[in-house]
């Protein structure tokens, strides 16, 4: 199957991948690091297996009558350090077999896997019968039936590994080495080979059916999703194990729209959620911006897109508002266009800084911090949207169009340095760009004006504000940039509350991919934007700081809505750039 | 001679076929008009003699089972026989959907040139005809000369020539009724029902005047204070997204980009901050007036009218005042 799918394999990147799969699969990172418990008990079993494998493949060469090397020494001490090994796995094994049984968390689905369980009772099994083994005289009749209890269900376990999940011990190794080490890559599509996105079963590429095949079904990106977490129909586990019967169905012509549903395909926020806690290295936006691709290049956009292809197309931004708003906020911020000669960095004002009014707020807050620490900066004579909002939902013609453009005129422009206070703009910019050739160095204004205020003295001691801080996607998640803000807000006087979901897995705020303008067809009680409301408000801060235009409309549009009906208490927002520099004049 | 294609479903005539036979009336120079207009048995007939009132010099119906309805195969084959037959000097159209379907197709077959969404005409200096038609959205006009052989075919944008525009003759033009030369079975398209749109139940896009409210109205009891407004200036009832997901109004009611877009005449902003969200759902309106306690309102950047104040101080005084 995979050697019948379009290539899609990529090894580039060779470091990177190499440290993935040192940190994930022999170091068991991935699968540690959101459920500690259940994590160490998988890695105990992987750990003790690994340790196993010589000890398996000598136990063969003498019961196969090749080489007996039982009596060897060295095997001797061998057995004896595999026995704390053992003694983990059976732990481990117990405790897994424990959680799925009795305790049974929701991403591990309704029902009970009996295989799961036989699973679970053969390696328990091969444990005790090893661990027998020492107290039992190999010649006699319980030693020779443990020991070949033991043979036995190593052949079964290994004829049960390629019919079940438990092929993971297989595959996933090959597929975390081969996930591409940028979270939310999806190469862009080559229109001189009319390539037009994933429409049918059969376009599917090579590690998409890999990864169907590699799931262990144990429901992180289920219970990480944002859209599942809202109550949508959209899960992204099912996503992938429907693409698995398809393939094994083997129905090349399936439509993916039939197999997933548009409803659920136009649910994703690209938070990268899912792919970014996968433990075994499975690429979930590849798939679902490829399907919308796909129906995009068929015209089956959701309606509400139409309206933003067609204010991209015409006016080069979301909104649909004309260029001339940009050029009085430009003027009256009194910037001056980008020159290398002059200026340091290019500030990037981004669709939302050019005619959003709360973000405007926030970008004066940063050119005066700017100025004030006589940074010189300048920004474009013109811009458009990044494309962030047609790559993610999937109108890959209009993105390329948006993306040329923009790069033919920051080429023009020549800076080093882009400074950008949108984290989406900062992700297209900065990965998507420089798929194009286009490389430059790319800052949110968070990691920029922590390093520019690092030497200030901290103004600990006086009273601390009690905040919270919402973590946008594209940049605690897809850029890793969570301990800047943090450190920004603590340098300048605020106590950080955290919510639950933060750094580089937040809750999504409910904007991304598009969904910014979809709430007319969201369900009552299943917008994303207010379930992070809620969870930012269960902190118990009176401030929330956001760092992304998209999070602060979609949470300030969660709050008035909660207002009307007298849910919202007294939450007040601050951006962050606006919450420094109120404390920075005050530092003085 | 000029040949104007009118448009017609079931007999009733699309606007435009007026604005269109205005259009050919402005043409310098009185060169005889005639008017087409294709359908099937009965269609065809009703609405020439409709046409018959223009200030033209003969209105023919061209008739055949294979026009109604329509497809592109069937008005292709029957235009291109006529307009031989008639060797008209200019086709003129209106620049309708059905149009912009069957004329490229109907250029094709003829190759004669098409000029397409013209906006007016005008005579140049050797007396030849040049359209005028917009080109960058609008941002500049051409004046276009169409090259090669008569007859040049021409749509008209709806809404440059106004239908009462068309000059009516003092007695009814010649209406003559043809069969159309056409072989129903070369027709490929078999047409389902036309699409008809969903109709809101409040189609807030037709309201002239719309009075919106915001969170500053505070609760369900207070609407009555803006639906004094709406009625003192029979505006339509509209809402931001909070008052619409609290359920106070109706969500067919809610302006922005997750609801309507409108473009009223007048658009009176109750207590709506001004959330981009709303605002790119009603900036196309002609006239804005805000009303807002808060003087950084976002709201005052598109307002054309602002007034900063409580709303339940500034409502009841404008109503007291249109009512006087």
């Amino acid at each position: 199957m995979i050697a019948d799918a379009p290539n899609t394999f990529s090894t580039a990147d060779l470091g990177a991948r190499t440290y993935r799969f040192l940190a994930d699969v022999l170091g068991q990172r991935q699968t540690l690091r959101e459920r500690p418990l259940p994590g160490l008990a998988h890695a105990l079993v992987f750990w003790g297996f690994v340790a196993f494998g010589l000890y398996t493949t000598v136990e063969y060469l003498k019961g196969l009558g090749i080489v007996d090397l039982t009596h060897t020494r060295w095997f001797a001490a061998y057995r004896i350090l595999l026995t704390p090994f053992a003694i983990g796995v059976l732990v481990g094994i117990v405790g897994l077999a424990l959680r799925r049984a009795v305790i049974r968390p929701v991403g591990l689905g309704q029902t009970v896997s009996i295989e799961s369980l036989v699973i679970a009772g053969f390696i328990a099994t091969l444990m005790i019968t090893f661990l027998l083994a020492w107290r039992l005289d190999e010649a006699s009749l319980a030693g020779q039936v443990n020991w070949w209890v033991h043979a036995l269900v190593i052949l079964a376990f290994l004829a049960l590994i390629p019919a079940s999940k438990h092929f993971h011990l297989v595959l996933s190794p090959v597929t975390v080495f081969l996930k591409s080490p940028e979270l939310g890559n999806v190469p862009n599509l080559d229109f001189e080979k009319e390539q037009v996105g994933l429409e049918a079963v059969k376009d599917l590429g090579s590690k998409t059916v890999l990864d169907a095949f590699t799931c262990v079904e144990c429901g992180r990106c289920q219970v990480n999703c944002p859209a599942w977490g809202a109550g949508k129909a959209l899960n992204p586990k099912t996503l992938i194990l429907q693409t698995q019967d398809a393939l094994l169905a083997r129905k090349p012509d399936t439509k993916l729209v039939d197999l997933y549903s548009d409803e659920v395909l136009w649910q994703c926020t690209t938070c990268g959620a899912c792919e970014n806690q996968c433990p075994v290295g499975i690429e979930h936006l590849p798939l679902i911006i490829g399907a919308r691709r796909g129906l995009v290049s068929n015209g089956e956009a959701p309606d509400y897109l139409g309206g933003v292809y067609n204010h991209l197309e015409r006016r080069g931004n979301i909104w649909g508002l004309g260029s001339d708003q940009r050029q009085k906020f430009v003027h009256a911020s009194g910037l001056e266009t980008f020159d290398p000669r002059v200026h340091d960095v290019l500030v990037w004002l981004g669709c939302a800084g050019a005619f959003e009014a709360d973000f405007q707020r926030s970008l004066r807050a940063l050119f005066d911090i700017l100025r004030g620490r006589g940074v010189k900066f300048g920004v474009l004579a013109k811009e458009r949207c990044t494309g962030d909002s047609a790559k993610r939902t999937g109108n890959e013609y209009l993105f390329q169009e948006l993306a040329h453009q923009n790069i033919e005129d920051l080429r023009a422009a020549g800076p080093k340095t882009i400074v950008a206070s949108c984290p989406h703009c900062v992700k297209t910019i900065g990965n998507d760009y420089r798929k194009f050739g286009y490389e430059v160095e790319i800052v949110h204004s968070a990691a920029f004006v922590e390093a520019l205020t690092r030497g200030d003295q901290s103004v600990a001691g006086n009273p601390r504000e009690r905040v919270t801080y919402h973590d946008p996607c594209y940049l605690g998640r897809y850029a890793g940039t969570f301990d800047e803000p943090r450190a920004l807000l603590t340098r300048f006087g605020a106590e950080v509350t955290e919510p639950t979901r933060n750094r580089d897995n937040p809750y999504c705020c409910g904007a991304g991919g598009g969904l910014l303008f979809a709430d007319k067809d969201e369900e009552p009680g299943s917008r994303i934007s207010d379930v992070r409301f809620r969870q930012l408000q269960e902190t118990g801060a009176g401030t929330i700081v956001t760092a992304c235009p998209f999070c602060t409309i979609m949470l300030k549009g969660a709050q008035s809505s909660a207002a009307a009906v007298g849910g919202a208490g007294e939450i007040q927002f601050v951006d962050l750039m606006t919450f420094a520099n109120g404390r920075l004049s005050k530092v003085g | 001679m000029i040949l104007v294609v009118a448009e017609q479903r079931g007999g009733t005539l699309n606007r435009a076929s007026w604005e269109t036979i205005a259009a050919a009336q402005h043409i310098p120079g009185g060169v005889p008009i005639v008017v087409a207009v294709l359908g099937g048995s009965g269609g065809a007939t009703t609405a020439a003699a409709q046409l018959a009132a223009a200030a033209v010099h003969e209105v023919v119906a061209v008739e055949h089972p294979s026009l109604e309805p329509y497809t592109a195969d069937g008005f292709t084959a029957a235009l291109q026989s006529l307009i031989g037959q008639l060797n008209p000097t200019s086709v003129l159209f209106p620049h309708t959907y059905q149009t912009r379907d069957f004329v490229p197709k109907l250029a094709a077959r003829l190759d004669r040139a098409l000029l397409t969404d013209v906006t007016g005409t005008k005579p140049s200096d050797d007396g030849a005809l040049v359209f005028v038609r917009p080109m960058f959205q609008g941002k500049l006009t051409a004046d276009v000369r169409p090259q090669g052989p008569a007859p040049h075919l021409v749509t008209f944008q709806i809404g440059s020539y106004r239908p009462d525009a068309a000059a009516r003759g003092s007695s009814p033009a010649p209406v003559k009724t043809v069969a159309a030369t056409l072989d129903g079975a070369s027709v490929r398209q078999r047409p389902d029902q036309p699409y008809q749109e969903a109709r809101q139940a409040v189609d807030l896009s037709q309201a002239e005047r719309i009075v919106s409210v915001g969170r500053g109205i505070k609760g369900q009891e207070h609407l009555s204070v803006a639906q004094a407004l709406a009625d003192a200036l029979k505006a339509e009832l509209a809402a931001s997204r909070p008052i619409c997901d609290a359920g106070w109004l109706p969500m067919e009611r809610q302006v922005g980009s997750s609801g309507q877009t409108v473009a009223p005449k007048l658009y009176v902003a109750l207590g709506i901050s001004g959330a981009i969200q709303h605002l790119v759902g009603m900036k196309g309106s002609n006239v804005i007036v805000a009303i807002n306690k808060d003087p950084d309102a976002p709201i005052f950047e598109v307002a054309d009218y602002g007034i900063v104040g409580d709303l339940f101080e500034v409502v009841p005084a404008l109503v007291k005042a249109l009512n006087e």
